[in-house]
């Protein structure tokens, strides 16, 4: 897939790609330009749309919340996916085969499944605030649901997966000696984390954090039953437009706005970790 | 008695049940160039890990100038280690590599500059300095890997392997500069290597390892000349064994008598033993000559040739005793006996008498 991009970005290799392109064309590109259109022509052609979207303070705040949630989920992913690929990546191979396997079940196992299994375990009277109140740390229970805080932790754990799986590629492949190297050179663990490890993780690190916040922006499912009507996120006002509103250029210019962050994301990757330079 | 300036005592280290190694004992002078030659799996790296605090031992200990040093982690031992694989960071240039010692050390700008300058004129890879390390030779990548390891003037440097993925060009000219280095620094170095050519060239001692125990220390000289037990005599130089029976035993000194009658006697006998017992005489190919006739009484045996081949310099004999030990005998070129001698001619081997060592068969 990466080296049908590279093939195609030095201009060769156009027919075995055609295939490709039409496929890309059907599904993604003819969609797409209906959209557009759409968010360009209804109710009435003009930007109108795209003004009020990103004029009006209501929307400011949904795109406010989208990336605000979506940046501090990618963040919380990071610093707690990079302890664990490392662990992973160090243990005996027949533990992490265990663990792993844990991991991808979780990733398989139905998104609605586990997202309701979280309402459960956040609510008032879910087991966290239990548990939370019999060890005395609290009074009351924390109020987990139906805001950010429980967006991000639900969205935390359905990223994890997304995050662990470059780290671990990039991980594994760093050389323990270099390590040891590092350590006799003077370097404390501190050290040795910040000036080697993490230099040499940075690729993956930024995969893996583009793929999280990316899907993070565009997520719906747990936003929309962990965050409340009050929290909006930006897929859940694509989706009021479109299905209860039926205003679909207010839709599709949301939609749209989203594909060219999206996009623009992606074309910052690829200026700076070009696929394949990550050693 | 003054204690040596690095001691390694009694260091013993076990793997669930498999010996890395076993009561390793060495004292090495500072300033001394130390080399662990074995085979394979023979406890070598496993020593130099737990001096670089890698490893913990199960029993012994470490000291340097007289103080234990395995309470302290790697990163404050301030021992210099260049690895067998090539472990400069990729992502820094060859200046920030060596820069990095002294970076952790939070060192002053000026004075990191100065001393990576110097390291890598050490090294001779001046102005190197911002080349990438996946730019360069692997004989280059040990070489700053060399510098970066003596950036902070570490009083030992541990070498594990270090030119052995390299071709054999490329290594006797590292092997000289490391020579010129130890000599120009005076730094303690304990090189680990199983090339047995290596370790004589570079070495002021070496100690030969042999499943995990240390087998005989000493010069290249005095290894080859008196080698102590079967192994080392095996391992340092090539070396024929023929196998006899103790005749005689007094002192350090036996005779061997072997399976046809002869009687060689008056070996210096290494390994303790008594009459009829099994043991082995070792001879040395080149001390070895090749006679018409028997020599001096009790240092010489009757063989049979079975082949000749023609080398350049020397021709490489190869024969056979009575009883059916093969060995092999070099003669000059130019030697009066080459040209004239065939298959199947009876001659005799004989040799000075200090050239001969018998082994007791363990
Ligand atoms: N981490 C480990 N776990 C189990 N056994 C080990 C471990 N490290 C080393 N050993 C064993 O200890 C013994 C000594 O190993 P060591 O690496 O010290 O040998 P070496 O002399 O350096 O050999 P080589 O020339 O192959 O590098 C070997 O039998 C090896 O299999
Ligand atoms: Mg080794």
């Amino acid at each position: 897939m990466l080296s049908a991009i590279a093939a195609r970005r030095r201009g060769s290799g156009l027919g075995f790609a055609m295939p490709a392109i039409l496929l890309l064309l059907a599904f993604f590109v003819v969609p797409v330009a209906a959209l557009l259109t759409r968010s360009v022509t209804e109710p009435e052609p003009g930007l109108q749309n795209y003004v009020t979207l990103l004029g009006n303070s209501t929307y400011a705040r949904i795109f406010f919340n989208t990336f605000f949630v979506s940046a501090v989920v990618t963040l919380i992913t990071v610093l707690i996916a990079f302890p664990v690929a490392w662990a992973l990546a160090i243990m005996p191979r027949r533990w992490a085969g265990v663990i792993f396997a844990i991991i991808l079940l979780s990733m398989w196992t139905n998104l609605l499944a586990r997202t309701y299994a979280w309402m459960v375990l956040l609510q008032q009277t879910g087991l966290i605030n239990r548990s939370l109140m019999a060890l005395g740390l609290i009074d009351a229970p924390l109020q987990l649901t139906n805001n950010l805080v429980g967006v991000t932790i639900g969205m935390v754990y359905i990223m994890l997966p997304f995050m662990i799986l470059p780290l671990m590629g990039v991980i594994k492949k760093i050389d323990p000696a270099i390590l040891q190297a590092a350590a006799l050179c003077g370097a404390t663990k501190a050290q040795a984390l910040w000036r080697v490890l993490v230099p040499l993780a940075a690729p993956g690190i930024a995969s893996g954090a583009l793929m999280v916040f990316v899907m993070s922006l565009g997520y719906y499912v747990t936003p929309s039953l962990l965050g409340g009507t009050a929290n909006m996120m930006l897929a859940e006002l694509i989706a009021q437009q479109v299905q209860s509103l039926l205003n679909w250029g207010m839709g599709g210019a949301a939609a749209f706005v989203l594909l060219v962050v999206t996009l623009g994301l992606y074309a910052v990757q690829l200026r700076f970790f070009e696929p394949g330079e990550g050693r | 008695m003054t204690a040596p300036f690095l001691h390694i005592n009694g260091i013993r280290k076990t793997y669930g049940n498999v010996v890395a190694t076993d009561h390793v004992e060495l004292a090495i002078a500072e300033g001394e160039f130390m080399t662990f030659l074995g085979p394979s799996g023979s406890g070598k790296s496993t020593t130099l890990y737990i001096l670089a605090g890698f490893q913990d031992p199960t029993a012994g200990d470490i000291r340097l100038r007289g103080q234990s040093i395995l309470q302290t982690p790697s990163h404050k031992r301030n021992i210099g280690m260049v690895f067998q694989r090539y472990t400069l960071f990729p992502h820094l240039s060859v200046g920030e590599n060596v820069a990095f010692p002294l970076r952790v050390r939070r060192m002053g700008q000026d004075e990191v500059a100065a001393k990576v300058k110097r390291a890598l004129s050490l090294v001779r890879l001046d102005g190197f300095e911002d080349r990438m390390p996946a730019k360069m030779s692997g004989g280059q990548q040990q070489r700053v890997a060399l510098a970066r390891a003596l950036v902070y003037d570490p009083p030992v440097l541990l070498m594990d392997e270090p030119l052995s993925a390299l071709d054999k060009k490329l290594r006797e000219e590292i092997q000289f500069e490391i020579r010129r280095i130890h000599q120009e620094t005076g730094v303690t170095i304990l090189y680990v290597t199983h090339d047995q050519e290596e370790a004589l060239r570079l070495s002021d001692r070496i100690a030969i390892f042999n499943q995990g125990k240390i087998e005989q220390v000493g010069t290249g000289p005095e290894l080859y000349a008196n080698p102590a037990t079967h192994f080392v005599a095996d391992f340092i130089g090539d070396s024929t064994f023929l196998a006899g029976q103790l005749a005689g035993v007094s002192g350090n000194r036996a005779g061997l008598r072997f399976a046809d009658g002869t009687l060689v006697a008056d070996v210096p006998l290494h390994g303790s033993g008594h009459a009829g017992q099994a043991a082995e005489l070792m001879l040395r190919p080149e001390r070895i000559e090749l006679a018409p006739e028997p020599g001096a009484a009790g240092a010489s045996l009757p063989v049979t040739v079975e082949d000749m081949t023609f080398l350049g310099n020397n021709t490489t004999v190869a024969a056979r005793t009575s009883w059916g030990d093969a060995l092999s005998v070099r003669l000059n070129f130019g030697h009066p006996l080459s040209g004239r001698i065939a298959r199947g001619d009876s001659l005799y081997i004989r040799w000075s008498p200090e050239a001969a060592h018998a082994f007791v068969r363990g």
